[in-house]
């Protein structure tokens, strides 16, 4: 297979995910799905430098936080104008493409926006996305002991406002 | 009474199994700590619950339009839009790439490379250097004059290591090339797709991927014309 094709299968298998990492992060679908495509778009500008026998998704999902933090100033600000994150309405581009966020997503989403960006990062990438706590410290260039810390932090606020049996 | 350390690690399957084997046996016979975990394991399966329809839900197209299209070269991205309203108050060098795009006629490139001694890419000690036409064209012509074989010399620039590297452009293909040991080497070449080397959104395409390279390549700005000159006159030194 030619190589660059298989980049774009690969990168193409992994939107789903990614996407589900933008909806960790954001406060609403639209912003997610930017955030996505901005990543995609780098990711695709920058394939030379993912080192092919490298994990695709480490190194995608890397980028995807970096955008994130880059762009975290103008969204504080812009923030400031607009609604609190709890009554945000997730309306996409295109009804049709549209996630039906049930109530359960709209309290995740409200509740992950209150947590620093540091611990909301570590939480969507441990415990919903399913990475090890080397495999992040690795990915955000942390010591696994910060992960570590900041991945308890983050769960036991998140216990506190969302309780730990409400969800099933 | 449990190592605090290890409960968490314990819960999310970070523990060698024997250390984890303990920290069970621990849990198990202590309900307070039975308790935190089971709030704990639900808080994780809830999240993962709540996002779990993004993951499944089909793409949008704009998503895997951006991918497919890349595949195809012809990029209508957020990035270019903004690439193409900020080309209005670019310094020069992104400007001129843009003419470039736009002016782009010429002779072919790239589909005879090895084997054949006219070919304007020939291989050289294992590097891809100019051959031919494209040599010439690199060490005489001047950036932006245009020249009746349509192979026109878009920017002038030197690169991290001090060596000079110029960009060149014809209705097939566009490249960079940079003074190795007496040769241009070619540092990259896009060709147009086959059968499209007039359509405009084709050498854009090709030109943005160009554009990148220079970017990732270039220190300072481009040569002024004078500049240029000079560096002709010292053999591109």
């Amino acid at each position: 297979m030619d190589p660059s094709r298989t980049f774009e299968t690969e990168l193409v298998a992994l939107l789903p995910r990614l996407r589900r990492f933008a909806h960790g992060l954001c406060r609403d679908a639209t912003e997610a799905d930017d955030l996505t495509q901005m990543c995609v778009e780098r990711a695709l500008r920058s394939r030379n430098q993912w080192q092919p026998g490298t994990r695709l998704d480490s190194w995608a999902y890397r980028i995807l936080r970096n955008l994130w933090i880059d762009t975290a100033r103008s969204r504080s600000r812009k923030r400031k104008f607009e609604a609190p994150p709890e009554e945000a309405e997730f309306v996409g581009q295109d009804p049709r493409e549209q996630i039906e966020t049930s109530l359960e997503m709209k309290r995740a989403i409200g509740a992950m926006q209150r947590l620093p960006d540091e611990q909301r990062e570590i939480v969507a990438l441990i415990l919903i996305e399913g990475f090890g706590y080397r495999e992040v410290s690795e990915m955000l260039d942390l010591p696994i002991g910060t992960v570590s810390s900041r991945l308890v932090r983050g769960r036991t606020a998140l216990l506190q406002m969302l309780g730990g049996g409400n969800h099933d | 009474m449990i190592d605090e350390a290890n409960f968490f690690p314990w819960l999310d399957g970070e523990l060698s199994d024997d250390v984890a084997a303990e920290v069970a046996r621990q849990v198990a016979a202590d309900p307070e700590l039975q308790r935190r975990a089971d709030e704990h394991r639900a808080l994780t399966a809830g999240l993962r619950n709540a996002f779990s329809p993004v993951a499944d839900a089909p793409l949008p197209a704009r998503l895997t339009d951006l991918v497919e299209s890349h595949a195809a070269e012809k990029v209508v991205s957020l990035a270019e839009a903004r690439e193409r309203r900020e080309a209005r108050t670019a310094p020069l060098w992104k400007q001129m790439a843009a003419m470039a795009a736009t002016l782009a006629l010429g002779i072919v490139l790239g589909s005879q490379f090895a084997g054949n001694p006219t070919s304007p890419i020939q291989t050289e000690a294992g590097r891809l250097v100019a051959g031919a036409g494209l040599e010439s064209a690199l060490y005489t012509r001047l950036a932006s004059a245009p020249h009746e074989d349509g192979l026109r010399i878009g920017m002038t620039f030197r690169d991290r290591s001090g060596a000079i590297c110029r960009t060149f452009e014809d209705k097939s293909a566009s490249g960079l090339a940079c003074r190795d040991r007496g040769d241009w080497r070619i540092v990259s070449v896009f060709q147009a797709s086959e059968g499209q080397g007039t359509d405009y959104r084709m050498a854009a395409g090709a030109n943005s991927r160009l554009l990148e390279f220079v970017d990732e390549h270039m220190v300072g700005e481009p040569f002024s014309a004078a500049e240029e000159r000079g560096a002709q006159k010292r053999d591109w030194r």
